[in-house]
């Protein structure tokens, strides 16, 4: 069953097309990866997908819904929740909190059943922080529930922001280069993490990465962008011998 | 500094302790005014009335700068609301005599209306610009205030409105001097008990908003406002709550401060006073409730306190050398610097911001060393 499609979307920033017609489709339950050189236009189609840009052209379609008439709060609202590559975490916040805030919209307790402590509002409080904690646990920092997100490490950052995403129960989780900077060890149990969110809380995965390797190992599928054009689909042991892909990667004359 | 941070986690973690400590802060805040009224002279429970004033506007205002992050010059606008919409609606002015527990909460409630349409229009702006437009906003209400008295006479323009009614129930008058289980109590020191009881409200209110599922929204979108997006959170609608609870505060306050005063008019709401609400939650330390509150105290008393200079001057020097008025500015204007030198994050800052002002904090590094050894 396909979860997301999304069919001729274009971008342009003034003259500039980041994104034209790139139309791709994400089943449920695989890890699909999105690779392409420096600038392909990986983390603008994310924007799109999410919200943050309004595509030129194309629709997007998300369980059934189109994505493009939607603000950013509303797409997590309908299940696809994502991370970003310059880590974006509430700093100043516990990585508690910071996952605390994840739930906000799957939870409703307003002013005034903040103020008065209703029975509904600390039941649900309580549920928030339970969850929280497991997905603290889930993706392994557990132990560092109070500590403010931005003393973490990097690597327990990435982790975070995983946890506060998954906190707001998506259907699909957009990974923005989660293995970015990290080291070899960092990235297997980062690999490991990854597939056990997917056998284990069924999400469906959908990241961009850079690191070929860890890529072709992990996911099910994979689309190469270049210069804002999809330029290959398909298996990563198909996609690696592609001779555009190659191109794009290496350099060379095919167009 | 360091002896209260001692006592604080104290408090914090004896029970016993702290029941004590807050029975006998409640029975100093009960006596204060009259103490007051007997040492200090009547003029001071009128300090001490404002200073709940200001606490409430300080708290308000915390909410929108301290949690939220939206920087507003405009506060006071809300305060002119609170206090117009109480004035209008029991005054000569129209012939209306609405009593005070429909005119104030309808004075919060149309302040945070008016707290809703300035956020709308600067959802988009932070930082700088969003400061330049409620700034403008500020001013405008004002300038309104000014001049709607032509060609229909709704404010009564610079003249202001006068003859307000005080906070009466019944005909039992607040503002004046009543006697009750044989102790007589001055007007001011009535009103005190009114203004203390809704203060505390407020306190109450926002620690109850602080750690709940909005606080967090607030404070998320004052740190990453489009990861707070990304998170669900709809960052218009948490923006707009932060802006109507924050006004509906001041609109609280400012019907108190007509039928405290039983006049207002418009240059009691000038830029001045805004930029006064902020430096009380800065020089306290934002999104700390003891801290605001701190800050809004010393910043009302303090210059109400230096207007002895003038005495302690013709004491020392046997006449007035530099007129005092003139001397509490610039007093407070060092004061300010020196705060922004020695303790940026204000008096008593919450740990948060204490953190982000402290980017060398070795004793969390510290902390954290202990986590990864307990986990072991």
């Amino acid at each position: 069953m396909t979860l997301l499609v999304a069919t001729h979307i274009d971008k342009a920033f003034g003259g500039l097309a980041a994104l034209s017609d790139v139309s791709l489709s994400v089943n449920s339950g695989e890890i699909f990866g999105l690779i392409g050189p420096n600038g392909a236009g990986k983390t603008t189609l994310f924007n799109v997908l999410t919200g943050l840009y309004t595509a030129s052209g194309g629709q997007v379609c998300f369980d059934g819904q189109s994505l493009l008439v939607h603000k950013p709060h509303a797409i997590v609202h309908l299940g696809l929740a994502r991370t970003f590559q310059n880590i974006r975490l509430f700093a100043n916040m516990t990585a508690l909190e910071n996952v605390m805030v994840g739930r906000h919209c799957r939870t409703r307790t307003g002013v005034w059943g903040a103020i008065t402590r209703s029975p509904r509002g600390c039941e649900e409080e309580a549920a928030m922080r339970k969850r929280a904690h497991a997905l603290l646990d889930v993706v392994g920092i557990r132990t560092q529930a109070q500590a403010l997100a931005k003393h973490l490490s990097y690597g327990d950052q990435r982790r975070l922001e995983i946890a506060r995403a998954l906190a707001t129960e998506p259907k699909l989780l957009a990974l923005d280069e989660p293995a970015a900077g990290m080291n070899p060890s960092e990235r297997v149990a980062l690999t490991q993490l990854l597939q056990r969110l997917r056998s284990e809380l069924g999400v469906t995965l959908l990241l961009i990465e850079h690191d070929v390797k860890l890529v072709m190992g992990l996911c099910d599928r994979v689309a190469v962008l270049d210069y804002g054009k999809k330029i290959a689909e398909g298996a990563p042991a198909q996609v690696r011998t592609d001779p555009r892909v190659i191109a794009a990667y290496l350099g060379g004359a095919v167009a | 500094m360091a002896s209260f941070g001692l006592l604080w986690s104290r408090l914090k973690n004896d029970r016993r302790a702290a029941w004590i400590a807050l029975v006998a802060l409640g029975v100093v805040l009960a006596v204060l005014p009259l103490l007051v009224d007997v040492g200090l002279g009547r003029a001071w429970v009128r300090v001490l009335n404002f200073t709940l004033l200001y606490v409430m506007l300080a708290l308000g205002l915390n909410i929108v700068v301290g949690y939220a992050g939206l920087l507003d010059l405009g506060y006071i606008a809300f305060y002119a609301v609170g206090a117009y919409v109480y004035a209008l609606l029991s005054s000569p002015h129209f012939g209306l005599h609405l009593p005070f527990w429909v005119t104030l909460p309808l004075g919060a409630l149309v302040a945070a209306f008016f707290g809703v349409l300035l956020g709308a229009p600067t959802l988009r702006l932070r930082g700088d610009y969003l400061a330049i437009v409620t700034l403008g906003f500020g001013e405008i209400i004002r300038i309104f205030l000014n001049n709607l008295n032509a060609p229909v006479n709704i404010t009564n323009g610079p003249q202001g409105v006068n003859l307000i009614d005080p906070l009466r129930i019944g005909e039992f008058s607040l503002n004046q001097t009543q006697v009750l289980l044989g102790m007589t109590f001055t007007g001011g020191t009535l009103l005190y008990y009114v203004f203390l009881a809704l203060t505390l409200l407020t306190i109450f209110v926002c620690l109850r908003l602080q750690d709940s599922r909005i606080g967090r929204a607030w404070i998320a979108i004052r740190e990453d406002e489009v990861a707070a997006a990304a998170m669900g959170i709809n960052t218009r609608n948490i923006k707009l709550l932060a802006f109507a609870m924050g006004a509906s505060f001041a609109g609280l306050s400012g019907g108190l401060f007509a039928g405290f005063q039983g006049f207002v008019s418009p240059e009691s709401f000038n830029l001045l006073e805004s930029i006064m609400i902020l430096c009380m939650i800065v020089l306290g330390g934002m999104g700390n409730l003891p801290g605001v509150i701190l800050g809004a105290v010393l910043l009302t008393v303090l210059p109400e306190a230096l207007r002895y200079i003038g005495e302690l001057e013709r004491v020392l020097f046997g006449r007035v050398l530099v007129e005092p008025s003139d001397l509490r500015m610039l007093i407070f204007g060092l004061a300010l610097v020196a705060m922004m030198i020695l303790r940026p994050e204000g008096l008593l800052p919450s740990k948060r911001r204490a953190r982000e002002f402290n980017a060398d904090d070795s004793v969390l590094e510290q902390e954290r060393a202990s986590v990864y050894d307990a986990s072991k």
